[in-house]
């Protein structure tokens, strides 16, 4: 998780920080009347982006993906959701970099984002549903905390709006990008010391699948609590009688978001050690 | 192109300190998440918007009507359609209806809130409260100048469409489907000129001395003065006694009895008018 810090320390990490959260805001701009649930969320092609950010500018897209989360906020929807919408933006492109290195699909000396084989389209989109999956868990159990909009509902939909996106724009994007990115040495793994580079060793690997246990059972189990307390899916969640802000919701995606963060820590091995 | 909310005048509000409007901002989303009653988010809507008067800003409110008016529109017609009661009219439900005033109320004044916030404040006073509440200078850096890029991004984006356009590229023609399938494709050579100068800007920073030291002085140098120090002591205070509304014994039940129609918290009697 240090590298999140540390990538501040380079010139080109903060460069990329800011040209992300910019691009990222500028496709959230347009859509932002094509609203889903209004003050919380709209159709969103720019889900496309922050996989994409995450795997090739590695914290740096993570950054901006938050940063670009919020000021796409300051155009009409900023809310007490936009806090966790950062949190979750952030998540959106960091889980997927670290998925990426550290699960163990790739061997150690073939971790670029190229997409040249099948294998590597798999991960992509692998991570791409763990991505918008972490950040649906995030915000999701955020506004059910604060009773604002019931879990399942929110959950569902988010992570449908982000997945769909992501895999169909971000595949043909990835292709275009990559190789135009590692031209100009603006892969992080480029750009930041090595010592801040992962390794997808034996511990950072459990760090992976721990990240991803705990994302499948927040919003698994979140959701299986959820309609417990007799909430649904999509639109449906809006009628349902279930309550928000029950405590089964409550303590299962928050031990499923708390894992997701705490997974971090075991992921920071690096090449040099 | 003007994208942003700031609204260029001079106003006691204009005048005050970033922070103070940010903790002022803050406040207002915390009493508006505290309360599900219809009477108490209209009054805090009532000086939410009171308060954006007394900037002369409340123009914006044109900008920002279109999303106004899709929260109202769509809380009144999902809750009265999907909240469940026991007396519906066909597929209406009285209850459901006022549920959804409650809600728009909610959002909307939260978003409004949000509204006066950059209504009143310069992007780089943003970025020097965000520096003097202790968030690092290279983040605030990446944040205010996300911001400035945003509309250089839409301007790049339109002048490769319109470039497209004369070469004969019929992007008018078309279902949105169509037309979302021309535009997407013209979407690329965005990122790639935006990213593309990365490098160049790092060196840019870097040749003016971006990094050198972390003490960093400023041109821009607001202190916290009386008229700030009074804002705060009022939010506060409207805090207070919202806690002390909803907390002390028998007060806010009391108050519930009175107007049982206008409240939705868990825990009271069914919701009757």
């Amino acid at each position: 998780m240090k590298e999140i810090f540390t990538m501040w320390k380079k010139t080109k990490m903060v460069v990329l920080v800011a040209l992300s959260a910019g691009l990222y805001a500028a496709v959230l701009i347009p859509f932002k009347g094509f609203v889903l649930i209004p003050g919380i969320t709209e159709i969103r092609p720019a889900s496309a982006l922050p996989i994409l950010f995450g795997l090739l500018f590695g914290p740096a897209g993570a950054w901006g993906a938050a940063i670009g989360n919020l000021i796409g906020d300051f155009f009409g929807s900023l809310g007490i959701g936009s806090i966790f919408g950062f949190v979750g933006n952030f998540m959106f492109a960091y889980v997927p970099y670290k998925i990426w290195t550290n699960l163990g699909v790739l061997k150690s000396d073939d971790l670029e984002p190229n997409l040249k084989s099948g294998k590597k389209i798999m991960l992509f989109v692998i991570v791409s549903i763990l991505g918008a999956a972490a950040c649906a868990l995030v915000i999701a159990w955020g506004l059910e905390v604060l009773g604002m909009v019931p879990f399942a509902a929110l959950a569902s939909i988010i992570t449908l709006n982000n997945v769909i996106p992501s895999i169909v724009l971000g595949i043909p994007l990835g292709l275009i990008l990559f190789p135009r990115i590692k031209k100009w040495d603006l892969l992080w793994t480029d750009i930041v010391d090595e010592e801040d580079t992962l390794s997808g060793g034996g511990i950072s690997r459990v760090g992976g699948i721990l990240m991803t246990v705990s994302i499948l059972f927040g919003l698994v189990g979140g959701l299986l609590a959820a309609f417990g307390v007799g909430q649904a899916m999509f639109y449906s969640g809006f009628g349902a009688e279930g309550e928000v802000g029950s405590t089964a919701v409550l303590v299962i995606a928050g031990i499923g978001t708390a894992g997701l963060i705490i997974s971090s820590f075991f992921q920071t091995f690096n090449k040099a050690e | 192109m003007d994208m942003f909310l700031y609204v260029d005048i001079d106003s006691g509000l204009h005048r005050l300190d970033s922070r103070t409007k940010l903790i002022l901002m803050f406040l207002s989303f915390t009493v508006a998440v505290m309360f599900f009653n219809i009477l108490i988010l209209g009054c805090l809507l009532i000086l939410v918007t009171s308060y954006g008067a007394s900037g002369r800003i409340l123009g914006n409110l044109k900008r920002i009507k279109v999303v106004i008016f899709m929260i109202t529109l769509f809380s009144l017609a999902i809750w009265s359609i999907a909240r469940p009661s026991d007396s519906k009219v066909f597929i209406f439900s009285l209850e459901g209806l006022f549920y959804g005033i409650m809600i728009a109320l909610k959002t909307n004044t939260m978003i409004i809130s949000g509204m006066i916030f950059l209504s009143t404040t310069k992007i780089e006073e943003i970025a020097e409260g965000l520096v003097k509440l202790k968030v690092p200078y290279r983040g605030a850096f990446a944040f205010a100048t996300a911001i400035r890029l945003v509309p250089m991004i839409v301007a790049t984006s339109y002048t490769i469409i319109q470039a497209q356009k004369s070469r004969g590229l019929d992007l008018d023609s078309g279902n949105i489907l169509q037309k979302t399938r021309k535009y997407l494709p013209l979407m690329i050579p965005t990122f790639i000129s935006v990213i593309r100068s990365t490098n160049i800007f790092s060196m840019a920073l870097e040749s003016k001395g971006f990094g050198y030291s972390k003490n960093r002085t400023n041109y821009l140098n607001h202190i916290l003065d009386s008229r700030d120090y009074f804002m705060l002591l009022l939010g506060v205070l409207i805090l207070a006694a919202a806690i002390v509304i909803k907390t002390y014994p028998g007060l806010y039940d009391n108050f519930v009895l009175q107007f049982s129609w206008s409240e939705f918290s868990a825990g009271y009697p069914n919701w009757s008018i």
